[in-house]
């Protein structure tokens, strides 16, 4: 024989990983992420009625709900896709009659769509970026044109400075990209939700309705945690609270979107506990995947 | 290493069809074993639990009641597979990749990598016949294609048994022997093969040893001499023989009554495979000779 | 069906660890204006079905953006009813963000406010009727936007405009008022002077009149010689009685 076995095997995890790419490329989501970009550079020649702030945040909004629904879309569907389709396609049989621990195959499912969702997001950040930082050149020119033409001579340096200030808080900052790492990280806890749901479903279509049924019940699961720690109710609401409590994840903690795209800046401290727990849910949603599927008969 | 490259001990599948639904046995207490460096053929109707057998044996499945082993390791182990070609029945592989990526993938599946996984997928494309379509994408290969790519996969790793599920399902005549040629070739590589086919003529030429499944329980076993001889009976060819030479045996088996009784004499039929195989061989040289000339 | 157990347990107990982590980083994120407070389910009559569960999905800055542009659609239209309601869900959706506040404010109190008043098919007291309440309108608006962004200088200095410019009477009390706090929030330099302005123009106001004169005192020693600062100085230093010799030239 000519290989040793190893039970855990990075290089065996990443050529899965790379399969995985490939699947979904195949996928054309190319084709998805194409479309955005082309929104993207078309909504920055849109509304020029609008004051400098108002294009700027428009376009910041219209671009990261486009992210988001990058994002979230691929993260849902296309896992939910990947572990049927192998099934079906008998892959999996012959991947799993090779030396393949189970928990294997599933980190490089996990990581091909990470590969995609966050290459994609990265792609889309520096187009935006972009974007933003020329858009913010031209508004700020025509902001102190207009308060130029307005005093009928050269504006005072405040005005000046609080012109460029406001611009500048609209236009192209750091917490952006924490913002786009907020997507990433929210979807990274989708896509391990739904492999765990994809190991006991039996269709494409229940895995993708049930992971659909978290996606919004997580974004309400801090009504129910709140509702949950107040107490005092009575106790089949109390009870009900917990449960949804304690199965949904808290996908609203990943919101800060919409702090960033109104100029806010992030703490550091901030984006560290977002990170810490979107990656407690995905290692803990990986856990809970791999015990259901190592059983799974194919 | 164990002299036994397989053992099925006892083997029962039930499978849980869910609420409402009786249990389903697949498998009932199932036992052979192979020995290391021979080729075992399981046979049998479809339904008889032979797929599923060899799923339990890939871990694909766990068993129910028994115990499945490779080489004397627990077959539910992951690490006994390292010692495992398998080919699936009807292989469906990522259509996106060429042939020499799909061998290349399940190489570095099974740990390898470099100059020595590039050399090996290349040998075993050229053996499988599939040297001048390892660069193109799977989707667009015949199901014969299919199956010699499956078989290199399989062997990419340098298995001490191989494991092909109905390798000639769908494969023309020149495939099948092909695959059979194959077969005796890791046969004579001193590879295990556990195999099975519905076509019980090839099985005859390959295996050593033949089980018949039926129902989820194995109702026959052992050699295949000892299972398709009929020990009663005598059978010579000869070749360019004269009549008077024919009549003269006719003649002699009548004057010893007693001594036997003779049943048949006539022109023995080829196959139509070996027909076949001839014609297209044949048609395939002419060809050859009109392109040189 | 062993693993199938454990795998219960373990989702059950991760469910069980994350509530506490969950609650604390969600209160750390609100208490630095990260995170908003979850909609009101009584919004989803007013966002509507769809909008309702795109801002569940975290969609809630494209649903305000796209509730924006609907209300400026309105407000071309000359809809002011819609153009309320629109951005009355604008500023429900992203109650943080003081520029829909203020273009809310400007829309009704500017814009609305106009168009009803230069509106000839109506009859001129029900058109100032209609005038006063857009103003109002815009002023509520204004002031509902600081109680969720009580340091916001722009949200001040539009209240200041409303109360030195649109009410009838003029109010330079509170006009005064908000452009210093405008001020003193960050706003621009002129805003403080806007304040002295508005003080200068109130009548028997003896404290706020020295307060105007000390503002524009200081613009005077930093060398700023305006004719409108000029002017204003000149009727407080009247009002105040300052003597001749103290008095700025």
């Amino acid at each position: 024989m000519s290989s040793s076995y190893k039970s855990f095997s990075p290089s065996r995890i990443w050529a899965l990983t790379m399969s995985t790419v490939t699947q979904l490329l195949r996928m054309r989501i190319l084709v998805f992420l194409l479309v955005i970009s082309v929104v993207v550079v078309g909504a920055s020649f849109a509304f020029p009625t609008f004051n400098a702030a108002q294009q700027l945040k428009m376009l910041k909004d219209v671009c990261f709900g486009l992210e988001q629904l990058f994002a979230y879309v691929i993260a849902m569907v296309a896992t939910a896709l990947l572990l049927p389709k192998d099934v079906e396609d008998r892959t999996l049989y012959t991947i799993l009659a090779k030396p393949v621990p189970r928990l294997d195959y599933l980190l490089g499912k996990l990581f091909g769509v990470l590969i995609v969702i966050g290459g994609g997001l990265v792609l889309l950040d520096i187009m935006l970026s972009g974007v933003l930082w020329i858009k913010q050149g031209y508004v700020l020119e025509d902001t102190l044109a207009g308060l130029h033409m307005q005093l009928g001579g050269t504006p005072p340096p405040e005005a000046i400075a609080a012109a460029t200030a406001d611009v500048e808080k609209q236009g192209l900052t750091w917490a952006l990209h924490v913002g786009v790492l907020a997507i990433f990280l929210k979807a990274s806890v989708l896509v391990s939700l739904t492999l765990l749901i994809s190991c006991i479903a039996t269709s494409t279509l229940f895995s993708v309705i049930t992971s659909f049924c978290f996606f919004i019940m997580g974004h309400g699961e801090t009504l129910f945690r709140e509702y949950f720690f107040k107490g005092g109710t009575a106790w089949w609401q109390y009870l009900a609270a917990a449960v949804l409590a304690i199965f949904c994840p808290d996908l609203s903690l990943f919101d800060v979107v919409d702090a960033v795209t109104e100029g806010r800046a992030v703490l550091l401290t901030d984006a560290l506990h977002m990170t810490g727990i979107g990656l407690l849910y995905t290692g803990g949603y990986m856990v809970v995947a791999y015990l259901l599927f190592v059983e799974k008969e194919l | 290493m164990s002299d036994t490259a397989v053992v099925i001990e006892n083997l029962t599948k039930v499978f849980n069809r869910g609420v409402g639904h009786k249990l389903f046995t697949a498998v009932k207490d199932v036992s052979f074993s192979v020995k290391a460096g021979e080729v075992y053929g399981l046979i049998g109707p479809n339904g008889s639990g032979k797929s599923t057998t060899m799923k339990v044996l890939l871990g694909l499945l766990a068993p129910t009641h028994g115990k499945t082993s490779i080489f004397g390791m627990d077959s539910q182990l992951v690490e006994s597979r390292r010692a495992v070609g398998f080919l699936p029945e009807n292989p469906y592989f990522y259509k996106h990749l060429t042939g020499m990526e799909t061998v290349l993938f399940f190489g570095k599946l099974c740990g390898m990598s470099g100059k020595k996984l590039h050399d090996q997928a290349k040998e075993l494309l050229k053996l499988t016949g599939m040297e001048g379509a390892a660069d193109r994408r799977l989707g667009g290969y015949s199901k014969g294609m299919l199956q010699r790519i499956g078989l290199a996969q399989a062997l990419v790793h340098e298995p001490q048994l191989l494991v092909l599920d109905e390798p000639t399902a769908g494969v023309d005549p020149a495939g099948s022997r092909r695959i059979r040629d194959l077969i005796l070739d890791c046969k004579a590589r001193g590879i295990t093969v556990l195999v099975t086919s519905h076509l019980l003529e090839q099985l005859q030429e390959v295996c050593d040893r033949i089980g018949i499944m039926s129902q989820g329980q194995m109702v026959s076993e052992g050699p295949i001499e000892d299972l398709i001889s009929v020990e009663n009976q005598t059978e010579f060819v000869l070749e360019n023989a004269t009549p008077e030479l024919l009549q003269q045996i006719r003649d002699l088996v009548a004057s010893k009554p007693g001594s036997g009784t003779l049943l048949s004499m006539g022109h023995p039929h080829t196959t139509l495979e070996r027909m076949f195989l001839k014609v297209t061989e044949e048609d395939e040289r002419l060809e050859a000779t009109r392109t040189k000339t | 069906m062993k693993r199938k157990l454990q795998a219960l347990v373990v989702f059950i107990l991760l469910g069980i660890c994350k509530l506490p982590l969950e609650q604390r980083t969600a209160t750390s994120l609100r208490s630095h204006e990260m995170l908003y407070a979850p909609l009101d389910y009584s919004a989803r009559d007013a966002v509507g079905q769809m909008g309702f569960a795109a801002t569940l999905g975290g969609l809630r800055s494209l649903v305000a953006s796209i509730t924006y542009l609907m209300g400026y659609t309105a407000f071309e239209e000359t809809n002011w009813s819609r153009v309320d309601m629109l951005f009355g869900i604008t500023t429900m959706l992203q109650p943080r963000f003081d520029v829909y506040w203020d273009d809310a404010a400007g829309h009704m109190a500017y814009d609305a406010a106009s168009n009803y008043l230069y509106d000839e098919s109506r009859p001129t007291l029900y058109r100032k009727q209609l005038y006063r309440e857009n103003v109002q309108r815009g002023i509520d608006i204004l002031n509902e936007g600081l109680r969720h962004l009580p340091k916001s200088d722009r949200l001040h200095t539009s209240l200041g405009h409303l109360y030195a410019r649109r009410v009838e009477p003029r109010n330079h009390e509170l006009a005064g008022e908000h452009y210093l706090l405008a001020y003193q929030n960050g706003g621009l330099p002129v805003m403080e002077r806007l304040a002295a302005y508005e003080w200068a123009q109130l009548n028997n106001a003896p404290e706020r009149w020295k307060q105007a004169y000390t503002i524009l005192k200081r613009s005077y020693g930093m060398g700023l010689r305006a004719p409108g600062t000029m002017n204003f100085m000149h009727s407080l230093e009247n009002k105040l009685n300052i003597p001749p010799a103290l008095r700025m030239r």
